[in-house]
């Protein structure tokens, strides 16, 4: 052991928990027939949003108006329901491991505006991204990764290969 | 390290039995057996001739006849626009699409109806829905369709009716003129049912 | 049979249900793992925290062989689960924009859900964000919608593109897996940090 890691006992170990979420990832594929997805949560809700905002926007506006003909009640979706236990489970785990706390978390050599304010871009960012390239981490590269999916593999080389190529310019971030 | 190992000892043997072995690809059953029973013993699977002609005349386009005999019986006389499935190819990859559909009436006939009743019940019992058996197959479409006999002068307004109907299909499916055809007297043809929705579709993702 | 919900099995609203269920154990899992700290997830970019890489690609081929095997004993139609379309030139360009907003904001859309719950406010942030950069993708559709629809290829797999067999292919991918297993672990020797 060479690092010195905050909180080494506590976090799980990786190849454990890596085989656990591959039994969620299991699960879900064998109950529901599909994978898992987060970023299609926040589309629905937004969907929601406008349309309770402006009807008529919805209406009009081809993303939303397409969104709307195939699920025509946005909250009451798979992906909704599983974000919501997503914010049960990790709560209960952070809470059984000591780890509830209101913090912006940041390396010490950056201020906590700074941190907020790449947050925020970086939001922005995956949030756009997520749509165009119709998932995100959990469900276009994992759940495509279980699935064999060629689509989800470019997904993933495209989000990870970027990663990778930006990451000395923004090393002062994180290291 | 060691918990590389544990797992690396686990995936690799799995790895590689499922790299070896052959994948499976039955298709399951989707209705029990007293499921299959109910509806074989009913009428459901039949559809008349003279549901068939009429549709062949309208030029429905949702009728789709198949022909389950080999392909010399096929060659040597079919149906107007039939397609030949022969029985023992029946399950083959190329024909899933035209067996498991919801728009189109597919109607299976053989000489009797020997070979489109296997087709139906194996079609049936694997969940596909809109295929039918020509009731008493091309035997009984050509005393029915192609010389179909005149009922006596006392009988009924409804036999004389479908006296007539038959005799129109039968000079117009074998080449003759159109005529009009008394639409009261064919019976309702079948309904196109549905298919459920078999893929789960995500709200994106 | 599975997938339940395909074969009726269970209701729509029973599905919604273990959705939810299935999203604790989501949650539960990430968290536990660490993925609920944006430190050790940005890490795999730069050696020091390999986390991402070990827990991702455990999971990915666990539930790869175990779909697989599921179908070898016909516990399950692989025909019925929903799999993305591939439209070539979105996920390209979608995957380098969400590249570019995980090396930025340290989050992914379920991680950062999974780090909010523990109260972590630079996940909330970065919700914050997901939010507006979807709604701007939702008002200029317009622009991109060429973009996004561009290139259809279906649902091809990888191991049809190599022509090989889906078991065949497991093996290689479980085979690169445990190596990168190996480079991280290394690498988290060479690129230590000291406390995060």
């Amino acid at each position: 052991m060479t690092t010195k890691k905050l909180n080494p006992g506590s976090y799980m170990n990786p190849y454990l928990s890596g085989v656990l979420l591959g039994l969620v990832l299991l699960t879900a594929f064998y109950v529901s027939g599909r994978g898992l997805g987060a970023s299609g949560a926040i589309k629905s809700t937004i969907v929601t949003a406008v349309d309770a905002v402006s009807p008529s926007h919805v209406e009009n506006a081809d993303f939303y108006a397409e969104y709307m003909e195939s699920h025509p009640k946005p909250m009451k979706s798979w992906l909704v329901f599983e974000m919501l236990g997503v914010l049960v489970g990790g709560f209960i785990s952070g809470a059984l491991s000591g780890r509830l706390k209101l913090k912006i978390e940041h390396s010490p050599k950056i201020t906590s505006r700074r941190r907020l304010i790449f947050a925020l871009a970086g939001g922005i960012l995956f949030g756009f991204g997520s749509q165009l390239g119709r998932g995100c981490t959990s469900g276009s590269a994992l759940s495509g990764m279980a699935v064999l999916s060629l689509g989800g593999i470019i997904t993933m080389a495209g989000i990870f290969g970027t990663g990778y190529a930006l990451a000395y310019f923004v090393r002062k971030n994180w290291i | 390290m060691k918990s590389r190992l544990i797992l690396a000892g686990f995936l690799i043997p799995l790895a590689l039995i499922i790299a070896a072995v052959p994948s499976n690809t039955t298709r399951a059953y989707r209705l029990t057996a007293d499921q299959l029973l109910q509806e074989a013993v009913s009428y459901e699977p039949y559809v008349h001739p003279d549901n068939v002609a009429d549709m062949l005349i309208q030029k429905d386009p949702s009728l789709i006849l198949i022909d389950v005999r080999t392909p010399d019986e096929y060659d040597k006389f079919s149906l107007p626009g039939a397609i030949n499935i022969p029985l023992a190819d029946l399950l083959s990859d190329e024909y899933l699409d035209i067996l498991d559909q919801d728009e189109n009436t597919n109607v299976f006939y053989s000489n009797g109806t020997l070979k489109s009743n296997e087709a139906w019940m194996i079609t049936r019992q694997l969940g596909y829905e809109n295929n039918y058996v020509l009731q008493g197959g091309l035997n009984y479409w050509a005393e029915v369709i192609m010389n179909p006999v005149p009922p006596a002068q006392t009988s009924p307004d409804e036999e004389i009716a479908k006296y007539n109907f038959r005799k129109g299909a039968s000079m117009a499916l074998g080449g003759g003129a159109e005529t009009n055809t008394a639409a009261s007297a064919v019976p309702a043809k079948p309904v196109i049912k549905k298919k459920k929705e078999k893929k789960r579709v995500a709200g994106g993702c | 049979m599975g997938p339940l919900a395909a074969y009726d099995i269970i209701s729509p609203d029973t599905n919604l249900l273990m959705a939810f269920l299935i999203g604790i154990g989501f949650g539960f899992v990430l968290e536990s793992a660490g993925f609920s700290s944006s430190r050790k997830l940005a890490g795999v970019f730069y050696g020091y925290d390999t986390v991402v890489l070990k827990v991702f690609f455990t999971a990915g081929i666990t539930a790869m062989l175990g779909l697989l095997f599921f179908s070898l004993f016909g516990w399950i139609d692989l025909s019925l689960i929903y799999i993305n379309p591939t439209f070539l030139t979105s996920a390209i360009t979608g995957g380098v924009i969400m590249g570019a907003g995980f090396i930025l904001g340290g989050f992914c859309p379920g991680t950062s859900f999974c780090a909010a719950s523990i109260g972590k406010i630079d996940a909330m942030v970065f919700i914050g964000g997901l939010i507006i950069g979807i709604f701007v993708f939702a008002e200029g559709y317009p622009l991109w919608e060429d973009l996004y629809k561009a290139k259809f290829m279906g649902i091809p797999k990888i191991s049809e593109a190599l022509g090989l067999k889906d078991g065949l292919m497991a093996l290689i991918l479980v085979l690169v897996a445990l190596a990168m297993f190996w480079v991280g672990e290394w690498a988290e020797k060479k690129f230590p940090r000291e406390e995060y």
